[in-house]
């Protein structure tokens, strides 16, 4: 029996001269990690940044080790509150000053993009103030770039991951192929990394997938079926652009791997490019959007009352009423565009994300909806930032960053304004208990987790608990939410802040 | 115990489950590759996207039992993200889960996140470097309706299985087998009838063939469709064609008996309007404006509203208005 490893893991790169592609950004990380050998980086903290499998997370070890540095590794499957940031940050600091200064240990908060609102509570801004002070060097990882507040990535130099190219996938396919003892047949892994569309954890997974229970692969053994999810949706967009049966065209729709919330989209971006550009079509255009209207407010049902029944008549008048919208079937060829405007919109998210976050915390803050402070009072709240007898008690009070002081004044970047209130609201935080409070630890418990090169997470928090550090986030915690008897501050405004997101999963 | 044992085998839903992937039928591609991994004692996570009733778990088991023999139950440990779908649960049991050890000699042990499009993206999130760190020890199986709910990164994590709506052919064949186990022959129009309750839908076909095996060991469509409270889709067409004539009275009528007599509910009915509307002889046009007209009715049934008025509406609307 083969050793049962998964090669992901097996062959993640070691070093960074092992990752392929992107070379200039492995170089910008190597360059500011050496400039940490000589003192503290005027920023000490870089942002990889890009598409999933394209070697971030990879990248972040390989350059521990290959400067001999230790890491702590704070993900998304840990809890990152404020707290728990900022032991991981201290302990970084600490031990490394018992072992001596030339050594560093390397914090890696990887899928940083992804702090929830709600469990997280506080891990943003902890992130954002640790960044500015650390003396070791931090890694954070995202795939989307937006997903990080303006302040944290004003602090950090931005490395961009992009996707591999399938040419460069090939020598390290090739390889694994050897160590594995496979043998290839032509074209094989030029396939299976075009199949990949950049992403390389894909190619290698896809590899072990056609190659598990084979000694030899050919071109035949690669099911296409996972990836040619582009070629299907590009065939029902034919049927239903260019074709006059509308059941074929539904037909084609539900062997699909797409929700109708996807469909629409795609059908959208594409309606105006094929319908309405030749004199005398022009009615076509309206008739179309007539039915993907209606269409839509099926969608909007669905999403309202979670009846997924009705899906099935939004499929109907997407699909079969954009056949029935053509005057003519144009044979011209179009290329059909994947849906931009949503992706775009995706980005947008964080923004909303901040708005609805800052809205249920004024909600909490006055009982009133979250919906009505959105609408009414975020802008009254506004008004009072700007008018410095108010200013401060309200950065307080709701507990505000700078960015979502800019945000709330409607400016555009941090004013001094903005910053003296920060200033002046941090120094009242921290009179009454502090976030920023250093967490010690006891020497015992130092060296306990110290002979671990890399660190579990689970140890410092529990040795942290022990020392009976843990409160100090609590006790943050109620000073800085709303001064009002909710029992779980944490628990429902970021509920509610919860935007609608499977829209914009594309 | 023994007794709920018996008591489970009694339901042939549960009693014909399959055991082995080779038994799982209409998804034959996806098997044969899934048996062959089971041969080699190794397999990468697995994501396995599609419609209702097909064959995901089912398969999911199978690879377990496949792999684990008679002690897979310990190596397997089965979630429905719809119950426990908070980042929480990701964080805490599903990590915990993956980090311990696999018992009795297994390589890994099997997660298997039963409608993991439930999962908050955020919850998905959670789950990546999990996937990722705890590999010597165990696998993930998520299953979904569309893959595309499921976030990039877990994706690349991820062999990727589109499980297909079961065809005709498949849930006929499923039916003859358990048919021949069972003592029963099924008579041709039982079999249409069958499939047309089925709609692709396996767990469905075979409930209503055990039901019908009850009151005689030959299967008829009228078993099929007074046991699954579904009207003859002739009387559907009856009922349309009544309706589309003009003659709204007597189309009130059909209705009338289809809810009293046969037992329907107000949505069984739009139900089967709405499929039978495909085999009618009706331009696409309107087609298409009596789908909305029959969504908007089914619309307002969510809505609770009465089911009499809201047909009867439909069917006026299906009388009174002509193709333009
Ligand atoms: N540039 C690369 N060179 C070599 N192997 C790579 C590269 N990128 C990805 N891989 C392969 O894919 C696996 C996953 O890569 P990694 O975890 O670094 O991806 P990531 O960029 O962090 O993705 P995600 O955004 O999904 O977390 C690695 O273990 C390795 O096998
Ligand atoms: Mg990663």
């Amino acid at each position: 029996m083969e050793e049962s490893i998964e090669w992901v893991e097996k062959y993640r790169p070691k070093s960074l001269s092992d990752l392929v592609g992107n070379k200039k950004s492995i170089v910008d990380m190597r360059e500011w990690a050496e400039s940490w050998l000589s003192g503290v980086p005027e920023k000490r903290a870089v942002i990889l940044h890009g598409p999933a499998g394209v070697g971030k997370t990879s990248a972040a070890h390989a350059l521990a080790k290959d400067f001999d540095w230790e890491t702590i590794e704070l993900n998304a499957s840990d809890q990152r509150t404020a707290g728990a940031i900022e032991r991981v940050a201290g302990s970084a600091a600490k031990m490394s000053s018992l072992t001596g200064t030339s050594t560093k240990r390397l914090i890696i908060l990887d899928e940083a993009d992804n702090m929830h609102g709600n469990a997280d509570r506080g891990g943003a801004r902890a992130v954002g103030s640790i960044i500015k002070t650390t003396d070791q060097p931090i890694v954070l990882i995202a795939n989307d770039l937006y997903g990080l507040t303006p302040s944290i990535r004003s602090s950090c130099i931005e490395l961009k991951f992009n996707s591999v190219q399938g040419r460069s996938m090939i020598p390290a396919l090739k390889k694994i192929c050897v160590e594995e003892k496979i043998m290839c047949g032509v074209g094989v892994l030029e396939k299976l990394a075009d199949n990949a569309g950049g992403d390389m954890r894909s190619a290698v997974k896809d590899l072990q997938a056609v190659a598990l229970g084979r000694d030899e692969i050919y071109i035949e053994d690669i099911a296409t079926s996972e990836r040619d999810t582009k070629e299907s949706i590009f065939k029902a967009l034919g049927k239903i652009f260019k074709s006059t049966d509308p059941k074929s065209a539904l037909q084609a729709t539900y062997g699909l791997d797409e929700t109708p919330e996807n469909l629409i989209h795609w059908i959208d971006e594409n309606l105006p490019l094929q319908y309405g550009t030749q004199e005398g079509t022009e009615e076509d255009l309206i008739t179309g959007y007539r039915h993907l209207s209606k269409a839509d407010r099926y969608l909007g049902r669905v999403r309202k009352r979670q009846s997924y029944r009705l899906w099935r008549y939004a499929g109907v008048l997407m699909t079969c009423g954009t056949v029935v919208s053509k005057s003519h079937v144009s044979r011209g060829f179009t290329k059909y565009q994947p849906p931009s405007f949503w992706r775009k919109m995706g980005q947008l998210r964080s923004k909303r994300d901040m708005r609805d976050n800052i809205a249920s915390r004024i909600g909490d803050h006055c009982n009133e909806s979250m919906r009505y402070s959105r609408t009414d009072l975020a802008h009254l709240y506004g008004r009072m930032l700007k008018d410095d007898a108010y200013a401060v008690d309200v950065a307080v009070n709701l507990d505000l960053n700078v960015d979502e002081m800019v945000y709330l004044t409607g400016g555009k970047k941090v004013t001094k304004g903005i910053q003296k209130i920060n200033d002046l609201a941090q120094a009242q935080r921290s009179t009454y208990g502090n976030d920023d409070a250093p967490v010690f630890f006891e020497k015992k418990a130092v060296k306990k987790v110290q002979d671990k090169k890399q660190m579990d997470l689970n140890q410092i928090m529990q040795s942290a608990a022990s020392n009976g550090n843990s409160k100090a986030e609590e006790t943050s915690k109620t000073v800085n939410s709303a001064p009002k008897d909710d029992p779980k501050p944490d628990q429902k405004p970021a509920a509610k802040a919860k935007p609608q997101r499977t829209l914009f999963d594309f | 115990m023994t007794g709920g044992f018996e008591i489970k085998e009694e339901i042939w839903i549960e009693k014909y489950r399959p055991f082995k992937l080779e038994d799982i039928v209409g998804q034959k591609e996806t098997t044969e590759r899934l048996i062959s991994y089971v041969k080699s004692g190794n397999l990468p996570h697995l994501l396995f996207s599609g419609p209702p009733g097909v064959g995901k778990t089912a398969t999911a088991v199978s690879i377990a039992r496949e792999l684990f023999g008679d002690g897979w139950r310990e190596n397997f440990t089965e979630l429905n993200a719809s119950d426990e779908r908070g980042i929480d649960v990701v964080r805490t049991k599903i990590k915990n889960f993956a980090k311990t050890s696999p018992i009795g000699g297994a390589d890994f042990k099997i997660i298997f996140l039963d409608e993991a499009d439930a999962l908050t993206s955020d919850a998905q999130s959670a789950l990546r470097r999990t996937m990722e760190r705890y590999t010597s020890n165990c696998r993930f199986i998520l299953s979904c309706n569309y893959s595309s709910k499921i976030i990039e990164p877990i994706q690349s994590r991820c062999a990727v299985y589109r499980f297909r709506h079961l065809t005709e052919d498949s849930v006929a064949e499923r039916c003859r087998h358990i048919a021949e186990k069972e003592g029963l022959s099924i008579a041709d129009d039982g079999m249409e009838a069958l499939k047309y309750v089925a709609q692709g839908d396996m767990r469905k076909a075979i409930n209503a063939l055990q039901a019908a095996a009850l009151f005689d060991k030959t299967i008829h469509r009228d078993a099929i469709y007074r046991i699954t409270a579904t009207a003859h889709p002739e009387e559907i067409m009856e009922l349309l064609k009544t309706a589309l004539s003009g003659n709204f009275v007597l189309a009130r009528k059909k209705l009338d008996t289809l809810m009293l007599e046969k037992g329907l509910s107000g949505e069984d009915v739009v139900g089967q309007i709405y499929r039978a509307i495909f085999d009618m002889d009706v331009s696409g046009q309107r087609m298409v404006d009596l789908m909305d007209m029959i969504g908007e009715v089914d619309f307002r049934l969510t809505e609770g509203a009465n089911e009499r008025i809201q047909l009867d509406a439909l069917l006026a609307h299906f009388a009174l208005t002509k193709e333009q």
